[in-house]
């Protein structure tokens, strides 16, 4: 028994994280909301490059787990979970797709969580669904919560047969598992954001941080986002779909609560649409029901513990 | 990753669990906080050690079987599976004994491990006082030199065990001069040294499971003395980390709880009252959750990764768990549930002790201020 990542996973998200701390600060989301296509093409290739994109086309979750977290502390913009964690699984071993794994092809899922929308259609040339490979579709832009993250009907194009043996309910779990890493790291940062606020923000001739109601809060947050880390690994090693929903309905839930505290932390500035915070707020409450919301998951685990 | 169990880690658990089913008594001991029950404890104790279970963690030379903690994991999981008794002597094998081996002299893990692991010396704590309970560092029992002695005089509460136990370990300011965390001395010390009383406190239980110990000039050799004179504060952190940590509380009490509740559910619960299904499901997922914290974690410390302020994290934790898991099961119980006896399953008795967690080893609030201040490095309060 060993519950620990190896030295060279631990490098890679290491590796990461430095890219995405040049490649995509704030003001890069920010342009990509304000941009209106939620996609960052220069990030994209970036990522492509490194390899994080096509790295599941022969490696397995556990290896790539640490790597969606770290893209959620970043607040990355795209689809870069549905790419790189359903997408290049299913599709990523035919020539036909070779594209997805330097990602010069652009790929989104939809439609495995009961979702009648499609996030990242518009600039996506590919959307696996259950039902089959959609590709020259026409996408409707709706608009949605998180700019990173827009949201589409589409219509129209060809749909090709999925592969032999493709399996949609793993394709779901793998989902649900990678956006649970995507959410943990989300959650991380914001309560990195709101500790260096309340070292910074004084009242009463003090730093706020100092007050324990102020504290208090901030280790809340931090105890459920550290608590669900463990079970989202755990659940990427097995792929288990019990353990698959404890994870996503956890880090969900977690990301949530340190949505809410980073928030409060802030006070008024939180509430602003000039504060940074928003843009791992909003993409927080998208994907805490993005794959399942923590409800079906906890009647999944229920169906599990209580049959 | 590697998430299942070696050979050698099956073989241990096989183990484990064969000579727990031929020794576990057959039926639940008395309360070890009742003089019976505390006899028939420390009688336990020594068959475990005789069968070197007692102290599975520790090195073969004081009686255990220099098991990793992945292994002390799974002996956990056994013992907790078997239904064995509580652990008299947690204080000293848990606590106290990691701290020895830490910072004591040969001479003194000579002396006073050995005769931890048999239950020989059952050892009860004493760190709070009246005027020093969530501000430990506010100590004013003093021990006082006197040539190769120190003279200790004060009060001590909330002392686990102090009832029954043979000593008591605790912290006590040596140096009047010094304030707050600086001038404290860490000192283990007989019950039954002339100048000590124990006034027995009856818990919320009834039962008298901690003691106040009135100290009245008692004379103590300076050879008692645990990491050095003015060291206190420290030494105490490491044991309260131990603590905190994953020593006294393992995951494995609290996964039985949580197959006991679904137990529990599955015979009395209302399978249309989906809202307490959702409340059993997530106690067995905080339990499960915390199985798999704590693997994490002692992963880490066989890597070499020491357990800091993370260990409050643990300890809020399991504390607010393991008050979760028994307030869903008094809700399951019904009417049962106001019965001190009877078909409640001992629910009752083990709700009343889930209270006392959130409170002892440091109140959660205090250990939120230490999740603020270490890992997320807010200023200093007030």
């Amino acid at each position: 028994m060993r519950f620990s990542f190896t030295d060279d996973q631990q490098a890679f998200a290491d590796a990461l994280r430095d890219l995405l701390t040049k490649e995509c600060p704030p003001s890069l989301v920010r342009s990509v909301w304000e941009e209106g296509t939620g996609h960052s093409a220069a990030l994209w290739n970036k990522l492509g490059e490194m390899g994080v994109l096509g790295l599941m086309a022969d490696a397995d979750m556990v290896d790539t787990i640490l790597l969606f977290q770290e893209l959620g502390r970043a607040a990355v913009p795209g689809p870069v979970v549905e790419h790189a964690a359903v997408v290049v699984p299913a599709l990523g071993a035919d020539p036909a797709y070779a594209g997805l794994l330097d990602g010069s092809l652009v790929a989104t899922a939809a439609g495995f969580d009961g979702s009648p929308y499609v996030a990242h259609a518009a600039i996506s040339d590919i959307v696996l669904t259950p039902e089959g490979i959609r590709r020259g579709f026409t996408a409707t832009d709706l608009e949605g919560l998180d700019h990173g993250r827009r949201l589409a009907t589409i219509e129209g194009g060809t749909t090709e047969a999925l592969p032999a043996g493709f399996d949609a309910a793993a394709a779901y779990d793998r989902g649900a598992v990678a956006m649970a890493a995507y959410l943990i790291g989300l959650g991380e940062r914001m309560i990195d954001i709101a500790a260096e606020y309340a070292r910074q923000r004084e009242q009463f001739g003090k730093p706020i941080g100092a007050f324990q109601a102020v504290k208090h809060l901030l280790a809340d947050a931090l105890q459920q986002v550290e608590f669900a880390k463990p079970v989202t690994y755990a659940a990427a090693w097995s792929m288990a779909p019990h353990e698959v929903s404890m994870a996503k309905a956890l880090a969900g839930e977690a990301a949530y609560r340190a949505s809410r505290s980073s928030m409060q932390v802030h006070g008024g500035i939180g509430y602003t649409w000039e504060a940074d915070l928003q843009l791992w707020m909003k993409k927080s409450w998208a994907l805490m029901r993005a794959w399942g919301d923590p409800t079906t998951h906890r009647r999944r685990v229920s169906a599990h513990v209580l049959s | 990753m590697d998430l299942r169990e070696t050979a050698e880690e099956s073989a241990f658990r096989a183990e484990a669990r064969a000579w727990l089913e031929a020794n576990v008594p057959a039926e639940p001991l008395p309360s070890f906080d009742t003089e019976a029950g505390f006899a028939l404890h420390r009688e336990w104790e020594r068959k475990l050690a005789a069968g070197r279970w007692s102290a599975v963690s520790w090195p073969e030379e004081y009686g255990g079987r220099g098991a990793d903690y992945l292994k002390w994991l799974i002996f956990e999981e056994e013992y907790h599976r078997a239904g064995a008794p509580g652990r008299v002597n947690q204080n000293g094998i848990f606590l106290l004994g990691p701290t020895i081996m830490e910072v004591g002299t040969e001479e003194q893990k000579a002396r006073f491990l050995p005769t931890m692991a048999t239950s020989e010396i059952v050892w009860a704590q004493a760190w709070s006082e009246p005027n020093a309970g969530s501000d430990m560092a506010a100590i004013r029992s003093k021990a006082v030199s006197d040539g190769d002695d120190w003279v200790v005089t004060g009060q001590k509460i909330w002392a686990s065990r102090a009832v029954w136990a043979d000593w008591c370990f605790g912290i006590f300011r040596t140096d009047p001069t010094a304030e707050r965390h600086r001038g404290l001395t860490f000192i283990l010390i007989p019950l039954d040294s002339p100048g000590i009383t124990v006034r027995p406190i009856a818990q919320l239980d009834g039962d008298t499971g901690f003691a106040e110990i009135f100290f009245d000039e008692v004379r103590v050799s300076k050879e008692n003395t645990l990491g050095g004179e003015g060291k206190g504060w420290s030494v105490a952190m490491a044991t309260a980390g131990f603590e905190r940590g994953v020593s006294l509380r393992s995951p494995a009490r609290f996964s039985e709880a949580a197959k006991r509740l679904v137990a529990l559910w599955k015979r009395v619960g209302d399978p249309s009252d989906t809202a307490l299904a959702d409340a059993v499901t997530d106690c067995w997922m905080r339990a499960e959750g915390y199985r798999l914290h704590t693997y994490r974690t002692v992963t880490g410390m066989i890597e070499g990764k020491p357990i800091g302020a993370e260990a409050s994290l643990n300890k809020i934790f399991w504390s607010e768990m393991d008050v979760r898991i028994n307030e869903v099961a008094l809700q399951l119980l019904g009417p049962d549930a106001e019965r001190m006896s009877g078909p409640n399953e001992r629910w009752v008795d083990s709700f009343l002790f889930s209270l006392s967690g959130p409170i002892y080893a440091g109140t959660n609030e205090i250990q939120r201020n230490i999740i603020a201040d270490r890992v997320l490095q807010l200023p200093k309060g007030v």
